[in-house]
């Protein structure tokens, strides 16, 4: 709906009214961004005054080992959950997508796990995947079959990890899908019927690109999201084994407030902001050349 | 149930709906059900571990441990009030954002926008450390003030949300305050404001719950053990007592509980909320 904006109100009004959210904005993100940048080239340990360092807090990351592996964790923990995410959500979407009296309580159920903190969720799980007392063991024990150390085996443990994200957030993607398929027409739906187009055929040929638009959103909140990690993997893993779940985010925790080490956290930091603008800038290239909804 | 709606549904569909449905809440209830085992039962080689506190005399022993012993009816009256008083911040700095950007015409307007926008992809970790100096030069630190006023000034997915209900509201409305000579602010106040009791009530649940189960802030602004917030509590809790499992379940369940009875009852705005503005708990 478009809105009048007539001039009805003095020219500082909306100034007086945003106040507190310019100076936010300037506090807490715009002046915080830039400082992290220039922190970057700096070796500091929050006390005293930082040295100016050039470039080498980079040429120091790219040059170990672990920051590499971290690097190389982060893309993979993000891969997992998004794509997981769009899976098991249009899934569960689908699935759901049925109207009965019940389905509202379902929905509720399968949202639940969104709403819990991921520090009880980590514990949780950690509890359910644990050796030998742990629920998953045990049941595989009984079988007789040796369960893997899904978070003590570096191998495994950055997928375990992202699997129980994905386990956390589906519910977040099955509405947002659940929203996007409401919003096609059923009359389209039902002309495809008419003529004779199968189940899958409708999936494919009409519903799928009629929610592109709900996908692309989908797409954008869930690569902002894969970056909120820092809570599970604090209470599930703390980075290790041997930093198989380590991820920039949690790195820059490690480096800023464990070691103290601001200056190369800081260039962490960083990394992490370029990684994210080139994410976002691709999923808005991508965007606007192949997801032109369906008029 | 046996509404005619209910006979069309594919039986196979409706058991795929229910086993989604217990994936979903299986952990909960396996933390439930531990949280009423002794340590000597949580550790025995079955399975099941049936409950062995339950239904007897002691069976909150667990319960009335953490929360007495190891202070965690401490850490929920921090969070209840850090999170009450940070959500009543984001409600107050987003609805007079939406307002603005829904109904005031001024320069600049789309700039601020698009910084808000775009600062809003921006993952914490990236302005934490300039952030936690200025709350140290503050003094701030072992205090309440990092967690409660940040929210105050920076408006976040909220203020979108919000700008989006403005939009909705008549014009009908903004006319009938022009012609009473209403200023900005009484416009706000008492016209636009009390129409937008429901979606502000949303956003101060979700708003509630995300910093409910905040952990990074309160892990490096709270070191005094009495302020801590019941997820942090819950993380020290972790690392000192990792291997009773009993008591740390019962934490965990006591960590969420708040948050599930308001799900309970506030879950269609929740989940609606949600879908508007690409927030969630």
């Amino acid at each position: 709906m478009k809105n009048r904006k007539l001039l009805w109100h003095s020219r500082f009004a909306p100034w007086l009214f945003l106040l507190p959210t310019i100076i936010g904005l300037l506090v807490f993100r715009l002046i915080p961004i830039v400082w992290a940048f220039v922190l970057s080239f700096t070796q500091w340990s929050l006390l005293g005054s930082p040295n100016f360092v050039g470039l080498s807090n980079f040429i120091e990351a790219f040059n170990t080992e672990a920051f590499l592996q971290t690097f190389s964790n982060t893309i993979e923990f993000s891969l997992i959950y998004v794509v997981g995410s769009i899976i098991f959500g249009l899934f569960l979407a689908v699935l759901i997508n049925i109207k009965i009296k019940s389905i509202a309580f379902f929905r509720a159920v399968i949202y639940l796990p969104v709403v819990t903190s991921a520090v009880a969720v980590g514990i949780v799980w950690n509890w359910i995947l644990g050796p030998n007392i742990g629920l998953v063991h045990s049941i595989l024990a009984n079988l007789n079959i040796t369960a893997p150390y899904w978070l003590g085996d570096p191998k495994l443990a950055l997928t375990t990890v992202a699997s129980v994200q994905v386990w956390k957030m589906a519910g977040y993607s099955m509405i947002l899908f659940l929203s996007g398929l409401q919003g096609i027409s059923a009359e389209t739906l039902e002309a495809a019927i008419v003529d004779g187009a199968s189940k899958v055929q409708r999936f494919f040929r009409i519903t799928l690109p009629m929610l592109s638009p709900t996908v692309f959103f989908v797409l954008t909140v869930s690569i902002i999201d894969s970056f909120k990690n820092f809570e599970l993997i604090y209470a599930m893993t703390k980075g290790g084994p041997q930093n198989s779940t380590n991820t920039l985010v949690y790195d820059v925790y490690l480096n800023a407030f464990v070691y103290y080490r601001v200056g190369y956290a800081s260039a962490v930091a960083f990394v992490l902001l370029v990684f994210v603008g080139v994410l976002t800038l691709l999923n808005f290239y991508i965007k606007r050349h192949w997801a032109q909804p369906l008029e | 149930m046996s509404n005619k709606n209910f006979d069309k549904v594919n039986p196979l569909r409706f058991v795929l709906i229910i086993i989604a449905a217990l994936i979903a809440i299986f952990p909960f209830l396996w933390m439930v059900q531990n949280s009423f085992n002794t340590e000597q039962n949580i550790f025995s080689k079955s399975v099941f571990k049936i409950p062995d506190l339950l239904f007897k005399s002691n069976m909150f022993e667990n319960y009335q441990l953490v929360i007495g012993k190891y202070n965690f009816g401490r850490y929920t009256l921090n969070s209840v009030f850090v999170c009450g008083l940070a959500s009543i911040g984001q409600v107050i700095i987003c609805t007079l954002g939406g307002f603005v950007f829904a109904r005031m015409s001024f320069k600049g307007s789309k700039v601020v926008f698009t910084l808000l926008l775009i600062t809003l992809m921006v993952p914490v970790q990236v302005t934490i450390i300039p952030e936690y100096y200025i709350m140290m030069k503050l003094n701030w630190l072992d205090t309440f003030l990092p967690l409660i006023v940040p929210s105050f000034l920076a408006g976040a997915f909220g203020t979108f949300m919000l700008k989006e209900y403005f939009e909705q509201i008549p014009d009908a409305l903004l006319d009938a305050g022009i012609i009473d000579g209403a200023n900005a602010w009484k416009m706000y106040l008492h016209i636009f404001l009390p129409q937008c009791s429901a979606p502000a009530a949303t956003l101060f649940i979700i708003a509630f719950m995300n910093n409910w189960n905040d952990l990074l802030r309160p892990m490096l602004y709270l070191t005094k053990e009495s302020l801590y917030t019941v997820t942090l509590g819950l993380t020290q809790f972790q690392s000192q007592y990792s291997a009773k499992w009993n008591l740390l379940l019962t934490g965990s369940v006591l960590s969420i509980l708040p948050l599930v009875i308001v799900f309970i009852f506030a879950q269609k705005y929740i989940i609606e909320g949600s879908i508007s503005s690409g927030i969630k708990g």
